[in-house]
């Protein structure tokens, strides 16, 4: 079944004769627990697709389908709740609330759900992440592999059935990038989870199910493993 | 008689209390009926909002979540039954070739019209044929079972060196006949969690395809890298290179690089070494440049702490 659905999505900004097509008619299906690359050049269109499909911002034309249910047409606070119970994100800079210890970060999207925590559940994460000796501490007190794995902590805890990470490895160094690649693609199947990930870094990216490459708005190639 | 209106109001307001009160339980029960009934119907068409911020919602949204992983489960196993039919046709279709010779040499022998050094010939042919069909069967058997989780890897915490050393010892004799030199540099010796015998034999698969497809004379080097989670243990050779819109499709069953003309092989060495790497939470990574080096890094899980 395709958790991830695009059709003729589009997204324009500013007005004729100035306007940028960011998303300009992407068609795209990605199934239930794959693992999906998209790579393209600065500006090509790849993080405004992710937004799209996290819900995070609105299309000016198409839909995006997840899971079945039009999201396109949906109401801020719906696409909120949506987002907090189906979509975990992780970003390239990592976005941890710096006053917030480990822990606390990794179950605050459950809190804030009214959801009571899943002991067990995050600390099999927080074990999985390598992060056990460090639940107390402050994010400044970590380095940037260390604060990339709580923000990924972060998106599993409320065991959303996709994760979109946008440049994940972005702000780290070679070593630890291919360390925290490891880390997505082994939760993503461990808690059969369907991943997509941006990333210019074709190091990354040949870890991937698939390999959808846009260039201007518009896919020019989608390569498989 | 004001004391008899309160007690009169008082009766009211407890008996509207009561009515309301049963009538909210009742409705919340009804709405979890229906509930359930689409998990029991597997329909995630379900007459309630999931997306909105009462616990009506919540519960429905859950429901949806199981009927999800109910028809996850469900099509997994059909997944697994599709698998094992592409790798039925995949094997035969592989096997066809080295048949085909065979029965042609074999047909030859029996016509008889040939001289000796061809009747050699074609038997050592035919006896290459054999050999190569009898690996073939037992990689494509091997990994129809890993696939499938009919073998299970039993990872244990052990030590990499030993199984790192296994894997040179095995392919030390193929690298001397071309003269190639395998370079270790010094690590220490740390507990991974891995099966022994599975993970050296996808070593193995990465030193020998470096071996195949170095230039005689040459070196391949091998290290160990330990990093926060995983620990990365990388095997480069200098030899033809992959390119790079290949790198996703050499870990494919069969597949078999445009420069790969000429090798010989199946296309299954890789394909394999990536299924153990996978089966024990590992991957591996390949990074090349064309005519320079091409260098697989695997990476296996460190214990935990």
């Amino acid at each position: 079944m395709s958790v991830l659905k695009t059709e003729a999505l589009k997204k324009y900004y500013g007005k004729d004769p100035n306007t940028v097509k960011a998303l300009d008619g992407v068609d795209l299906e990605i199934q239930e627990g794959e693992f999906v690359a998209i790579a393209g050049t600065s500006g090509s269109g790849k993080s405004t697709l992710l937004h799209m499909l996290g819900g995070l911002d609105t299309p000016t034309g198409g839909k995006v389908i997840v899971s079945g249910k039009d999201i396109s047409g949906m109401t801020d606070e719906q696409l909120t709740i949506f987002r907090r119970r189906n979509v975990g994100f992780v970003f390239q800079n990592y976005n941890l609330v710096p006053i917030l210890n480990v822990y606390e970060n990794i179950v605050l999207p459950i809190e804030l759900d009214g959801n009571a925590v899943d002991e067990g559940f995050v600390d099999n994460i927080i074990e999985t992440l390598g992060l056990s000796e460090k639940k107390n501490n402050l994010p400044n007190n970590l380095s940037g592999g260390q604060q990339q794995r709580v923000a990924i902590a972060r998106a599993l805890a409320t065991k959303p059935s996709i994760l979109l990470a946008d440049e994940p490895t972005g702000n780290l160094d070679s070593k630890t990038s291919q360390d925290v690649l490891g880390i997505l693609k082994m939760t993503s199947t461990k808690f059969h989870q369907t991943m997509v990930m941006i990333t210019h870094n074709e190091q990354i990216a040949q870890l991937a199910d698939r390999v959808i490459r846009i260039e201007d708005g518009k896919i020019v190639a989608v390569e498989g493993r | 008689m004001a004391l008899a209106v309160t007690i009169i109001i008082a009766v009211a307001i407890c008996f509207l209390t009561t009515l309301f009160s049963y009538r909210y339980v009742r409705k919340t029960f009804d709405s979890i009926d229906q509930v359930l009934d689409s998990v029991l119907a597997r329909n995630t068409e379900l007459p309630f909002e999931a997306a909105a911020d009462s616990r009506l919602s919540k519960l429905t949204h859950k429901a949806v979540k199981i009927i999800q992983m109910n028809t996850m489960d469900i099509s997994q196993t059909k997944q697994e039954k599709e698998i094992i039919q592409s790798f039925i046709s995949d094997m035969s279709h592989q096997m066809k070739t080295p048949i085909s010779g065979v029965a042609m040499y074999t047909d030859l022998l029996l016509e008889g019209r040939i001289t000796e050094a061809e009747r050699q010939e074609f038997l050592s042919r035919i006896k290459t044929g054999t050999e190569k069909l009898q690996w073939m069967m037992d990689s494509l058997v091997k990994m129809s079972r890993l696939e499938v989780g009919a073998i299970e890897l039993s990872p244990v915490p052990t030590g990499i060196k030993q199984t790192v050393s296994d894997s040179i010892s095995t392919v030390y004799g193929a690298a001397a006949k071309k003269n190639i030199s395998i370079q270790t540099a010094y690590f220490e010796d740390i507990s991974l969690l891995h099966d022994r015998k599975w993970t050296s034999e996808a070593i193995t698969n990465i030193l020998e395809n470096a071996i195949k497809y170095s230039p005689s004379n040459g070196e391949i080097n091998l290290s160990v890298e330990t990093l926060p989670i995983y620990t990365k243990i990388s095997v480069t050779d200098y030899g033809i290179g992959i390119a790079l819109d290949e790198w996703n499709s050499i870990f494919k069953r069969f597949y078999r690089g445009r420069n790969a003309k000429g090798v010989d092989g199946a296309g299954l060495g890789l394909y394999l070494a990536s299924l153990i790497f996978q089966k024990q939470g590992g991957y591996i990574l390949v990074n090349s440049k064309l005519g320079k080096y091409t260098t697989f890094s695997m990476f296996l899980q460190n214990c935990k702490k």
